[in-house]
């Protein structure tokens, strides 16, 4: 990880995530059925990338895909230019935990925890000492704007300040991307307007952002579009400067 | 992740998983806190028995041997030995000038008879006649004044050391020395009173309730050269090391006194120590395998009723497990989780049933027999509640920490 970031410095880091040929075949009973029928894509640093489809499209399946949740059955998938389609259970929880933030469409907050807990979690899981954790998980929080809901329990909050959370959560570990699964499907437009707002400054500060979404308003403030159909690739468009 | 903060954040997650759901835990610590009590019980018992059984017989040296007619300790048929011969003092005279130099040998002969001092009575006292050599077999020692000596046989004079509850029972307080008592029909002289040997094992000899009186006299009071009354005869070794040699030797002069011709078999029995310690060992141990049966049994069920919960909580808590998992929790870090809360639900429930276990060995100390609780088996419950609740954990935590995180998430 420390000798990624120094590559950084000399530029000549490889692509932030590279997906060739992947293939996801599940069995359910008698029946075959293959999610994804052979994906390719590469997404670079500080991209803004919106991944959409209908249902049953497969875009669940790739967003578990590089959100190192799941494992291709075949083809193969580098992130930081690190394999990851052959990775263990336990060699995925660590690269989740180093390279992916998640936000969930369902906040996926620990409802017993406070705000701080929460978004220590990461960072508990990475081994980072106590007063250290503490200074970064603050530091998350006080930049989605929480810092005075620091010792509230996520059932005290509002679903907005809620996604708040789960947003620093997800940047506490700067991770590599951070992937964001319907991130407003929960929300009013007015919060979800909100949190798509912080999407953008954290793009604009060198983020490279993954949404899931089926909404094209949401998909809008993504610089690129991948439509997905059926299980493969229908379209693959930038669109100049994102706004 | 570093094992530390693994055990914190384990920790954490058990302390506030048990907050949450008290009610819950209590009714499933019951189990436990029954189990722990059980165990505690049946060791402090065990332990009191083995006490109060050392202190009963601590007068009785292990390095003395009893010849008698009865073994101690009769296994087997009754009858073999109710047609012995009684042991006279005559072959006690005998036995002794057989071995002399070679052993101390106290003859002993006892009765129990009311002993009277003005107005106050002890019902039945132990009556023993023996000679001065008695303390030499035996560890007791007189506390005041002297014990019988050579010439009180001699003159068969009409004196007597009493144990120290007689000494209680019939003086309180005052000074007995030189007091006249009235063992059966007979007045008797107090010299001497014995020092207190403690309680006495349950029925046991109560080594506190003798009257010893010259065996000389004895005989003038009561019969015994002639009446059929057993004698023991205490052989006590030089050394303790001598004694199994010595045991051989007192077999060969007693068959020698008694004329039993080679074949025939003894009518007489070595008694020692050891056979009451080894008919004691192995009642308590079969008290003890039971006691321990009773308790692994409660134990199983509690740990039981604990892995039951703990599955309960694993499935409730599939969607947290799913949040952890994704964002980087291994499986290891899952599996300390779980087994943590239950190992702390048990912990809680020895910790409980310590403190319920401490009250019951106060009401046995008081109502019983002498026991208390002691340090090795408070930390032994506490490991055994440990341990069960780590094993009652295992397989939940396991089911837990192989949660697929995107079924676990989609968990509703």
């Amino acid at each position: 990880m420390n000798a990624a970031r120094e590559s950084v410095a000399t530029g000549d880091r490889p692509p932030t995530l590279v997906i060739q040929d992947i293939v996801k075949t599940y069995v359910m009973g008698e029946s075959e059925v293959r999610a994804l029928r052979g994906v390719s894509l590469t997404i670079d640093r500080n991209d803004y990338v919106a991944i959409m489809g209908p249902s049953g499209s497969g875009k669940s399946t790739l967003m578990n895909m590089i959100g190192c949740l799941d494992t291709p059955t075949s083809g193969t998938y580098l992130l930081e230019g690190q394999s990851v389609s052959e990775m263990s259970d336990d060699e995925l929880a660590e690269i989740r935990n180093r390279q992916i933030g998640f936000v969930f469409q369902t906040f996926n907050l620990l409802p017993r925890a406070n705000v701080l807990h929460n978004v220590e979690l990461p960072l508990i899981y990475a081994g980072v000492p106590r007063a250290e954790r503490r200074k970064r998980a603050e530091a998350a929080i006080a930049r989605v704007g929480l810092a005075d809901r620091a010792h509230h329990k996520p059932n005290e909050l509002s679903g907005g300040q809620r996604q708040r959370v789960a947003v620093a959560r997800a940047l506490v570990g700067n991770p590599s991307i951070i992937l964001a699964d319907e991130p407003t499907g929960n929300l009013d437009s007015k919060t979800g307007a909100e949190i798509m707002r912080m999407l953008d400054e954290l793009h604009a500060a060198g983020q490279t952002i993954i949404l899931i979404t089926h909404e094209d308003e949401i998909a809008a403030h993504a610089g690129r579009i991948i439509r997905l159909r059926d299980g493969v690739i229908e379209s693959d468009v930038t669109n100049g400067s994102p706004p | 992740m570093t094992l530390g903060l693994d055990i914190a954040e384990s920790a954490r997650i058990a302390w506030s998983a048990i907050i949450a759901n008290k009610g819950r835990g209590a009714l499933t610590t019951l189990g436990i806190i029954i189990g722990i009590v059980a165990v505690i019980t049946t060791m402090t018992a065990a332990n009191g028995l083995a006490n109060s059984f050392r202190q009963s017989f601590s007068a009785v040296g292990s390095d003395v041997v009893y010849v008698s007619r009865m073994p101690w300790v009769i296994v087997g048929d009754f009858f073999l030995y109710r047609n012995r011969p009684a042991v006279s003092l005559q072959e006690a005279d005998e036995l002794a000038e057989n071995l002399r130099g070679r052993a101390v040998v106290n003859p002993s002969i006892d009765t129990n008879r009311p002993v009277r001092y003005r107005e106050t009575t002890v019902e039945s006292a132990n009556i023993i006649g023996t000679t001065e050599k008695q303390i030499v077999v035996s560890s007791a020692v007189p506390e005041t004044g002297r014990f019988l000596m050579s010439f009180d046989l001699q003159y068969r004079r009409p004196v007597c050391v009493i144990g120290h509850e007689i000494w209680e029972r019939l003086f309180g307080e005052a000074d007995p020395l030189n007091e006249e008592i009235r063992v059966g029909r007979h007045s008797c002289r107090v010299i001497g009173v014995m020092e207190k040997q403690g309680s006495s094992f349950f029925g046991g000899p109560n080594f506190d309730l003798q009257i010893f009186i010259p065996v000389s006299t004895f005989e003038k009071n009561f019969g015994g050269r002639t009446s059929g009354r057993d004698v023991n005869i205490a052989v006590k070794a030089p050394s303790q090391e001598a004694i199994a040699e010595l045991e051989y030797e007192i077999i060969g002069e007693m068959r020698k006194v008694r004329g039993l011709r080679p074949g025939e078999e003894d009518n007489f029995s070595i008694n020692k120590l050891d056979t009451l310690v080894d008919a004691y060992n192995n009642v308590m141990g079969v008290v003890l395998l039971v006691g321990l049966l009773v308790t692994g049994i409660s134990l199983f069920v509690g740990g039981v009723g604990v892995m039951n919960i703990m599955f309960v909580s694993v499935t409730e808590r599939t969607r947290e497990i799913g949040i952890r998992k994704a964002i980087g929790a291994k499986r290891r870090s899952i599996l300390m989780q779980f087994i943590f809360e239950a190992g702390a639900i048990c912990l809680f429930g020895g910790l409980a049933g310590i403190l319920l276990a401490w009250l019951v060995t106060l009401l046995i100390d008081a109502t019983l027999m002498p026991a208390s609780m002691s340090l090795p088996i408070v930390f032994m419950a506490l490991l055994i509640s440990l341990i069960v609740g780590v094993l009652a954990g295992i397989v939940p935590a396991f089911k837990g920490a192989r949660q697929d995180p995107i079924e676990a998430l989609r968990y509703e």
